[in-house]
């Protein structure tokens, strides 16, 4: 008979898809957020809380590749920003069409500041708004797929790779203020139709509980477990047989397709697109989200998205040029002293807590399964202190 | 074409020269210490902004040069001491850190300057230029640009491979463990790096002030350049500054003249991003053993 491990059997402990407690909050939080409405008039907070869930989302796509396989992008803007920007242009389009500029033009206002007279060809498919959204999700998804398998086939991974990523958002960002007749340029896309209301708001509500759930299977799956393994030795996982490099691309592809939702339902929420929604400083901001919410939790980033934001929105009025002092000091904080984030340390006391249970637990199981292999006693096996010649 | 083509190759000799000024102190806080300094750029900004005050105070650049690298440089032992030798362990976080600290620099130089831009003249003596090939006008302070670049990579090589203190750096960067074990005080070596890295960037600013307006922001595109620079030419050893600077800033220049600036950027960044598909660790990449 062979001794068992029981952290290792299969069946016998594994944590809930969904543990009560959190389904619990999470309900409550989904509840409070949803009747807003309801109970709520501030026009300006429920533009508030629709912008927070988008920032939610972002920044849980980013808590997939950095927190759960230890990639660190530090252009996961330029996904967010393309989605957007794909959808801020096609409702942009239908809008002019309805709306002449000053000048009688049935084309975007800065299209025609900046001389054009008529529509690009290129640009006519995007006057269609479901294929634009189409565009919207899966082009991001292609570019993080070619990405992925450019780097991560080759190794190139860790420090190479934030570093790269950051040059690929400033690039973009570049060039969205250099094509600023196709684009928008500085000023970015604004005064289109945009769908601030309750109903959206429900979707926005559903479409992020719908990632987080999804991003809680994930990663409770084997697959998570793989992926997990990567962030903490990805040589070891290698030697043991997985395909990191096609586990780093699933992953990264999964978190930029979130991210192009995140970017199309903000364009769409709040009527607004500039070159900073894809630019290197907004993607490092949603990394501190992250990481003050806590990285390798499921509900940090979501914590996190709503904190810091929500404290800008409080703080940075009375603070003013003193804010980007706290915003900086926060990082230093959150890397030297609260490493695991808010949720992460919550659930460090707890689990420290509950260790005692726990531990017993596994020293009774391990006993006994030590009691059993000593009854098995092949012939020639050394005994315990015996000399081994 | 063909004429001007070779001209802007030419003139690309004083972009590789920032590009070189740029990059290296990064290159070996980078490469030795193994911190990512996201607060490379604002060390630029406030060598930059070393250079406005001695302006104002009568000065010019030949004497910003060494107030740069010492209040830079000391800025850099605060900023080693209070944040970074805390978390050598983790460099992606030290990333973080360095851009809080990047935002809080910033955020100061701001509330200290304002938010004007700084105008820092050339010294008269660099004043003017000559004509190179055609009618290419080559500014003399282009030609200071490229004599600063070679004589700081002179003295950057004289540190790191003739020196007792540069033996220890090699030494640290090869094997941390086994030098420790041989009684080299890493910690130190690692302070003093992280020191003389930022006095660099603080050079880097200093030298720069004159041919960009000096505005709190002014360093960002500087530490990104510099990090592609490292990327293409590897942080094995200091060759790969110089041949990253090269192909990069020859190729931004000829492209962005044959194209423009956006796409000329563009194109080279899709050129790096193949290069080190082929050579993911750089040019003159270190493959360390693990």
């Amino acid at each position: 008979m062979r001794p068992i491990n029981p952290l290792r059997a299969r069946g016998v402990y594994r944590a809930p898809l969904i543990p009560s407690w959190i389904l619990i909050g999470g309900a409550v939080v989904v509840a409070l957020i949803g009747a807003y409405p309801y109970y709520g008039s501030n026009a300006y907070v429920l533009s508030l809380l629709g912008k927070f869930l988008c920032f939610a989302i972002f920044a849980l796509s980013i808590d997939l590749i950095w927190g759960f396989t230890g990639i660190l992008s530090l252009g996961q803007a330029v996904y967010f920003g393309i989605g957007a920007y794909f959808v801020a242009l096609s409702l942009k389009i239908n809008y002019a069409l309805t709306h002449p500029t000053r000048y009688g033009g049935k084309i975007p206002d800065f299209m025609e500041w900046n001389g054009l007279t008529s529509l690009p060809d290129f640009m006519t498919p995007l006057m269609n708004v479901p294929f634009a959204v189409v565009c919207a999700l899966l082009v991001p998804t292609l570019l993080a797929f070619l990405f992925g398998v450019i780097t991560f086939k080759r190794h190139i991974y860790g420090v190479y790779c934030a570093v790269i990523t950051l040059a690929e958002s400033l690039i973009l960002q570049d060039f969205i203020i250099e094509y600023q007749a196709y684009t928008g340029g500085f000023n970015g896309i604004t005064d289109y139709s945009n769908y601030v209301g309750a109903p959206f708001l429900w979707f926005i509500l559903a479409v992020t509980v719908v990632f987080f759930v999804a991003a809680r299977a994930l990663t409770h799956s084997r697959v998570g477990t793989v992926l997990k393994s990567i962030r903490d030795n990805d040589l070891r996982a290698e030697f043991m047989g997985y395909n990191v490099a096609n586990y780093r691309i699933f992953v990264f592809c999964v978190s930029a397709f979130m991210a192009a939702t995140a970017g199309a339902l903000y364009a769409a929420w709040v009527g607004i697109v500039s070159f900073l929604d894809a630019g290197p400083v907004f993607s490092i901001q949603a990394v501190i989200w992250t990481a003050v919410g806590g990285r390798g939790t499921i509900i940090g980033p979501f914590v996190g998205a709503f904190l810091v934001n929500g404290a800008e929105f409080f703080l940075s009025g009375t603070l003013a040029q003193w804010w980007q002092i706290v915003v900086g000091g926060l990082f230093i904080f959150v890397v030297l002293v609260l490493r695991d984030g808010i949720v992460g340390t919550i659930a460090g006391w707890v689990r420290k807590r509950r260790k005692g249970n726990f531990r017993q637990f596994i020293e009774e199981s391990d006993q006994k399964a030590h009691d059993r292999q000593r009854d098995w006693d092949p012939q020639g096996a050394p005994r315990a202190g015996e000399e081994v010649r | 074409m063909v004429q001007s083509i070779i001209t802007q190759f030419l003139s690309g000799f004083s972009v590789v020269a920032i590009l070189v000024i740029a990059a290296l102190g990064l290159a070996i806080i980078f490469g030795v210490a193994g911190v990512i300094n996201m607060a490379h750029g604002e060390m630029i900004m406030l060598g930059a902004y070393t250079a406005a005050v001695v302006g104002k105070l009568g000065g010019n650049t030949f004497i910003a040069i060494p107030v740069a690298f010492v209040i830079v440089g000391l800025l850099g032992l605060l900023i080693e001491r209070g944040v970074i030798q805390w978390i050598y362990d983790r460099p992606l976080e030290t990333l973080l850190a360095t851009w809080g600290v990047g935002i809080i620099l910033q955020t100061v130089v701001k509330l200290v300057f304002g938010p004007e831009l700084y105008y820092v003249g050339a010294p008269k003596a660099l004043l003017g230029g000559f004509r190179l090939i055609g009618r290419l006008p080559f500014p003399y302070y282009r030609l200071f640009l490229i004599v600063v670049a070679i004589v700081l990579l002179g003295l950057v090589f004289f540190v790191i491979y003739r020196t007792d203190f540069g033996l220890k750096v090699r030494a640290v960067r090869r094997n941390r463990a086994i030098s420790g074990c041989l009684g080299i005080d890493t910690a130190r070596v690692d302070m003093m790096i992280f020191m003389f890295g930022s006095g660099l960037a603080g050079i880097a600013g200093a030298v720069l002030a004159p041919i960009k307006s000096v505005s709190t922001t002014m360093g960002f595109p500087y530490a990104v350049d510099s990090y592609m620079v490292l990327v293409l030419g590897g942080v094995g050893n200091l060759w790969g500054v110089l041949a990253g600077s090269g192909v990069i800033g020859e190729a931004e220049t000829i492209l962005s003249f044959v194209f423009n600036n956006v796409i000329g950027r563009l194109l080279v960044f899709l050129f790096i991003v193949i290069i080190i598909r082929f050579v993911p660790r750089g040019i003159f990449g270190y493959y360390e053993r693990r």
